[in-house]
């Protein structure tokens, strides 16, 4: 069917148009500041691509990105808003450092899982109290989750500093826990790769937890569009009402999937202080939550999207730190080219939408006219 | 007597449909015209473009002589064409005088002389006998009287052409004998009515004229004085129409389902349902009139477990489910084909075959444990599309881009699926063509004639009539009077709608 | 006694005053914003852009005037003044962006203040380095002359109150007044009422919906634009990143429990106000500073939790309005 085909690639082609347009306004931005646009695309396009380092930093950065963006997938699939997760990973990061410097004498089969469940935990305990305000009290969780941001970024500070702060560092400018158990560390994906040939930098932080991340999209993909949980999800997020009158029970289904959406927020930080770090300290990536906005934003909040997305923002983070150092440009500028391509893309698949279902709908009425074996064209 | 309004030639395309085609039509000042015609016979396309909100494709409109281009509502307004729209285009929150004047404000600087607008208002209300309280919430207004609120803010902007969109439609037969009063009034104080309609009694009661419109053409104009009924319906539909559905006596078995003094909250902690009591029977269909807003909603969100009762009984196959969710209602064989389709009755953005199992989708039909069997699902999708003559492309459509007539057949399609013993149809042919309207009431009386229990729940009074063994009405939540079938006029049970009493019970 | 003396003293009340003012502001932008129908979510990006521009306009305005001789007192007035002029611009210029993205393309609303607070974040930063050469701060600035407000100051229990304040609080005052009065009273607040209502009915009645829209979120604009521009001119006599402290999104809070209304939004407002200065000034006790300076965030989950229930959003707020039928 060619129609189907061309809506397809017009489905395809926004996020690609989308791109062009926020690079295109970067361009402007660059040449205000007196450099040449294209030099310094041409730069990132080098300094990402055939550099060993840098692509296992593209997918250490997108590893995080995932389970950020996947977070907030989650929760918008059930009409919910969790602008919560960048308190949620750090409550959650907390757990698992907790769990990771303070307990002792465990195999890694056991203590790394522990760590891991213990941040899942603590992402889930940090979603709670926004959900169960919002379906008992109606209070609105985009300010609910912000407003919880700032009270984990007080209660983390505390406990790091005041409480569990590494004596041995007392007198230092350093303001960190204790070093975590090597039970408790992820293992990096290096020698796997090396015996495929593929080489990376000795010391990258690329670890396994890239494998868990996309593992977790496919399943995420796969319970939405196969299970009847998933199949009440999307009713719940379409239409709550019809859904209620087939006897979903929309409460406990926002529940669910906001208290996944936490817990999978839980797993934001472990990459970094589990798999890189190995201790917890002030200077904890921050803002990773609300790039997951970004993410699940070009995403569509589809899982399968969501890859793909942090691969892009990790690719963009990237290739500003290298115009940053060789081009003099402030990444700054790559920070803004990202929003403007994030609102270039909601606009975008907004616009889309809205001609695809008019295209539909133009579809249906010409069946009308038509005899009705037209049902049995491609169906299920 | 030259034309207030002259059409000529109207033609206007949607893709795919010719929604008007060289619609010529001339309007005398002074009189009430009628137009009337089937859902999709281009009514209400040809409303929209005299009112300005779609501009036709080929042919001109004409006022008192003049050409004019109609391209806003404003611009209507302008040269005096006022609309009372079907759906009131009211603020709940805004008083009577903040709707009237909204647009043309009575101001100095900017400020609103909200006495001038109530003196206004007063001026208009005495001038055509349309009693209001401009300082009133229209929110707390009853239909009625919203709809004269609509009538005065199209008198307020000075037209001289009122159109009526379906005015009658929300209406008690009481509330309509107002409303024609009113209008003749306006017309013996020379204002111009448009009025629009499908119900041929009120049409041959209120128009001096009367136009007909199939599939976006004027197939005639008629003098109401000399038309008769038959008449104008056969030229509506291009065939001889049988007016009456032909039903068969009802055999009503065992009790399935019983509401014993069932109290309902509302939604603003007012009781909807104020201790209701009936019974309804295999194979008979009870139905319940009364105006919109008396609790008639509510009691149906309680017999299908939306809406949980605060007092009584109900009692569905014998069990107790007074308390029981839409799920289990659901699983022990009630079906509901609700008021609102696109609300409650489909997820608009899904496809067929997702519409198709929505409350059902829980079945061990569909699939084991957590999974569902994809395959299965379309087999049932198939059966369902084919035997209701569902017209969609295929089953991948989403269930937004189908007419409004094939999504109420989704909902019937499934909602008839796996045998259910009771149905409670709310509404059911509501914004349907006729062809569609049939199709749903005739799958009603199969229901019944299936041995379901149906509570047939209809703000068109014709509709219950035609449709119900007992007629049961309904006011301020309460059931005030009860009628086998064919044991009341249309107007007495208006009288009941409107609050009357009846003392003595009827015989079930 | 001495908690209860240490929680009213006059220092704090009169800290809390200066607190409550952007909040109130941006909580009454809100109110503009959402009574036409516009949730603006983006607040507080805009009023971090407010911060940024006023501080920095502040900054190039008071430098490149000379500040010797007889109109050294009118420059320095004349700075501040050009700052918070700029800052309500720079407010209403971003929230261009989201009528544009919101009314005219009529994209989610919630997503697009989400959107629109990440670019002012990296805006901030950028132009910052480009004017003074490092991401997170400005160099420090002076504000307006304190004002005191007559009859007030003679009364010795308010005098704290009233003596020696920044001549934007009692035009905030002025602004509420007025602002409840504008929605209620005039033309132009029934039309922006009717289209937050109802906007097919406005539509009908000629009344064009996408402009009083726009013109809604950009009220709302410049008045954050301006709370931005009094927290970083008045109150911290300087921009530094963060500053605005989610206070965008307290707002809306303010506003959620002041019904929809400016002068609703007062007592709301006046709490988080409240709360703030009691953050900045009790130090002195047992409780973690890092507890004390979260008051504000914890004070607005209970408002949103106790209180929303009881107020009714215009019934259009929220939804973009499209004439097609669906």
């Amino acid at each position: 069917m060619s129609a189907q085909v061309r809506l397809g690639l017009l489905q395809a082609a926004a996020p690609l148009l989308a791109i062009a347009f926020g690079a295109l306004v970067a361009s402007g931005i660059i040449l205000a500041i007196g450099e040449d646009p294209l030099e310094v695309y041409a730069l990132m396009l080098r300094f990402n691509l055939t550099r060993s380092d840098s692509v296992a930093a593209i997918l250490f950065k997108a590893t995080a990105l995932t389970f950020a963006g996947l977070a907030v997938a989650l929760a918008f699939r059930a009409n919910l808003w969790n602008i919560g997760v960048e308190g949620q990973y750090a409550v959650g990061a907390f757990a698992a450092a907790l769990v990771a410097f303070g307990v002792n004498g465990l195999p890694a089969f056991i203590h790394l899982p522990l760590a891991i469940l213990a941040g899942v935990a603590g992402g889930a305990i940090w979603a709670l109290l926004p959900i169960v305000l919002k379906l008992r009290r109606g209070a609105h969780e985009v300010i609910t989750t912000i407003m919880m941001n700032h009270i984990a970024a007080a209660l983390v500070l505390y406990l790091l500093a005041d409480v569990f702060r590494d004596p041995t560092q007392a007198g230092t400018p350093r303001v960190r826990t204790p070093l975590f158990l090597d039970s408790a560390r992820i293992p990096p994906l290096r020698p796997l790769l090396q015996q495929f040939g593929i080489g990376i930098p000795e010391h990258s932080a690329l670890n396994w937890f890239l494998v868990l991340a996309v593992v977790l999209c496919l399943a995420a993909a796969y319970l939405l569009a196969r299970t009847r949980f998933g199949y009440e999800v999307r009713a719940v997020a379409l239409n709550p009402h019809a859904a209620e009158a087939a006897g979903v029970r929309i409460a406990r289904t926002q529940f669910l999937m906001f208290l996944a959406s936490g817990a999978t927020a839980g797993l934001v930080g472990l990459s970094d202080i589990l798999g890189f770090f190995g201790y917890f300290d002030i200077d904890f990536p921050k803002g990773l939550g609300f790039l997951g906005i970004s993410v699940a934003l070009l995403a569509r909040n589809n899982p399968m999207g969501v890859v793909p997305a942090a691969l892009l923002l990790g690719f963009l983070d990237r290739g500003a730190q290298g115009v940053q150092v060789f081009a003099g440009v402030p990444r700054e500028v790559i920070t803004i080219l990202q929003a403007v391509i994030i609102l270039a893309i909601v606009v975008g698949y907004e616009l889309v939408t809205r001609y695809v279902r008019a295209q539909r709908k133009r579809e249906a009425e010409r069946a009308v006219a038509a005899p009705s074996d037209a049902v049995m064209q491609e169906g299920g | 007597m030259s034309a207030v309004i002259e059409l000529t030639q109207i033609t206007k395309r949607f893709p795919g449909v010719l929604a008007n085609d060289r619609i010529s039509l001339a309007v005398s000042p002074g009189e009430i015209h009628a137009l009337v015609g089937e859902n999709g016979a281009g009514k209400s396309t040809l409303m929209k473009i005299l009112y300005g909100l779609y501009e036709p494709d080929e042919g001109w409109i004409a006022i008192r002589g003049n050409r004019v281009t109609l391209d806003s509502p404003s611009r209507a307004i302008t040269v005096g064409i006022g609309m009372v729209h079907q759906h009131f285009m009211l603020i709940p929150r805004f008083t009577v005088a903040e709707n009237v004047i909204l647009g043309s404000e009575p101001a100095r600087a900017g400020r609103l002389s909200m006495s001038e607008a109530r003196r206004r208002i007063r001026a208009l209300a005495d001038q055509y006998g349309l009693a209001v309280d401009p300082d009133a919430e229209v929110g707390a207004l009853s239909v009625g009287e919203q709809q004269r609120v609509e009538i005065i803010k199209v008198l307020y902007r000075g037209a001289e052409v009122l159109i009526l969109d379906e005015p009658t439609a929300v209406l008690t037969p009481q509330e309509v004998d107002d409303l024609f009063a009113n209008l003749r009034r306006l017309r013996a104080e020379g204002k111009t009515i448009l009025f629009i309609s499908h119900i041929l009694e009120e049409v041959l009661d209120i128009a001096d004229r009367i136009s007909v419109l199939r599939r976006g053409r004027v197939v005639g104009t008629l003098e109401a004085a000399r038309a008769t009924k038959a008449q104008i319906a056969e030229m509506m539909v291009g065939r001889p129409v049988l007016m009456e559905l032909d039903v068969p006596p009802a055999r009503p078995g065992p009790v399935r389902l019983e509401a014993a003094d069932l109290v309902v909250p509302g939604s603003r902690g007012r009781m909807a349902v104020r201790g209701l009591s009936f019974q309804v029977r295999e194979g008979e269909i009870l139905g319940i009139a009364g105006i919109e807003g008396n609790g008639q909603s509510e009691l149906v969100e309680a017999l299908v477990g939306l809406r949980a009762p605060s007092g009584g009984r109900l009692r569905i196959m014998g069990e107790d489910m007074t308390q029981a969710g839409p799920r289990s209602i659901r699983m022990i064989g009630v079906a509901h084909i609700p008021e609102d389709r696109h609300r409650r009755g489909l997820v608009l953005p899904m496809e067929v075959w997702e519409n198709l199992i929505l409350g059902h989708h829980f079945r061990p039909e569909f699939g084991e444990g957590m999974l569902l069997d994809r395959g299965a699902i379309e087999g049932f999708a198939r059966e369902r599309v084919d035997r209701f003559d569902v017209r969609t492309p295929s089953l991948r459509t989403l269930a937004l881009a189908l007419s409004g007539g094939n999504q109420q057949k989704v909902i019937v399609a499934r909602e008839f699926g796996f045998a259910p013993s009771v149905l409670i149809a709310a509404q059911p042919t509501r914004g349907l063509d006729i062809g569609a309207t049939e199709f749903v009431r005739r799958q009603i009386l199969a229901a019944r004639e299936a041995g379901m229990a149906v509570v047939l729940v209809s703000a068109m009074l014709e509709e219950v009539l035609s449709l119900a063994d007992r007629v049961a009405v309904m006011h301020a939540g309460e059931i005030v009077a009860e009628f086998a079938r064919g044991a009341a006029t249309p107007r007495e049970i208006g009288l009941y709608m409107t609050g009357a009493r009846r003392t003595q019970e009827v015989p079930a | 006694m001495e908690l209860v003396a240490a929680l009213f003293n006059m220092a704090l009340l009169a800290s809390a005053v200066r607190l409550t003012v952007p909040i109130l502001l941006t909580a009454m932008g809100a109110v503009y914003s959402e009574r036409g129908g516009v949730v603006n979510i983006g607040l507080e990006g805009i009023m971090i852009m407010g911060t940024f521009v006023g501080a920095s306009v502040t900054h190039v305005v008071a430098v490149s005037i000379p500040a010797a001789g007889a109109e050294a007192g009118a420059a320095q007035a004349l700075a501040p003044l050009a700052g918070m002029l700029a800052a309500m611009a720079a407010g209403v210029a971003f929230s261009l962006i989201h009528a544009v993205v919101a009314v005219t393309f009529r994209v989610d609303q919630i997503i697009s203040g989400v959107v629109l607070n990440m670019l002012a974040v990296g805006l901030a930063r950028f132009l910052n380095i480009l004017i003074f050469g490092v991401a997170t701060q400005s160099p420090g600035i002076s504000g307006f002359e304190p004002v005191s407000v007559p009859l007030l100051r003679e009364v010795p229990a308010l005098a704290p109150l009233a003596t020696g304040i920044s001549p934007v609080i009692p035009l905030a005052l002025v602004l509420l007044v007025l602002g409840q009065w504008v929605l209620l009273r005039t033309v132009f607040g029934l039309r922006l009422r009717s289209v937050g209502e109802h906007p097919l009915a406005a539509d009908t009645l000629g009344i064009n919906v996408a402009v009083m829209r726009y013109a809604g979120v950009l009220i709302s604009g410049a008045l954050a634009g301006l709370a931005g521009g009094y927290l970083s001119i008045e109150q911290g006599r300087g921009y530094l990143e963060g500053m605005t402290q989610g206070r965008g999104f307290i707002a809306l809070a303010a506003m959620i429990f002041g019904n929809w209304w400016p002068l609703g939004a007062l007592g709301a407002s006046a709490l988080f106000g409240y709360f703030d200065a009691l953050s900045l000034r009790v130090v002195h006790t047992g409780v973690p500073y890092q507890f004390i300076t979260v008051l504000p965030h914890i004070a607005t989950i209970l408002v949103l939790a106790g209180f929303m229930r009881r107020a009714v959003p215009p019934a259009a707020d929220g939804i973009p309005y499209t004439k097609e039928e669906a």
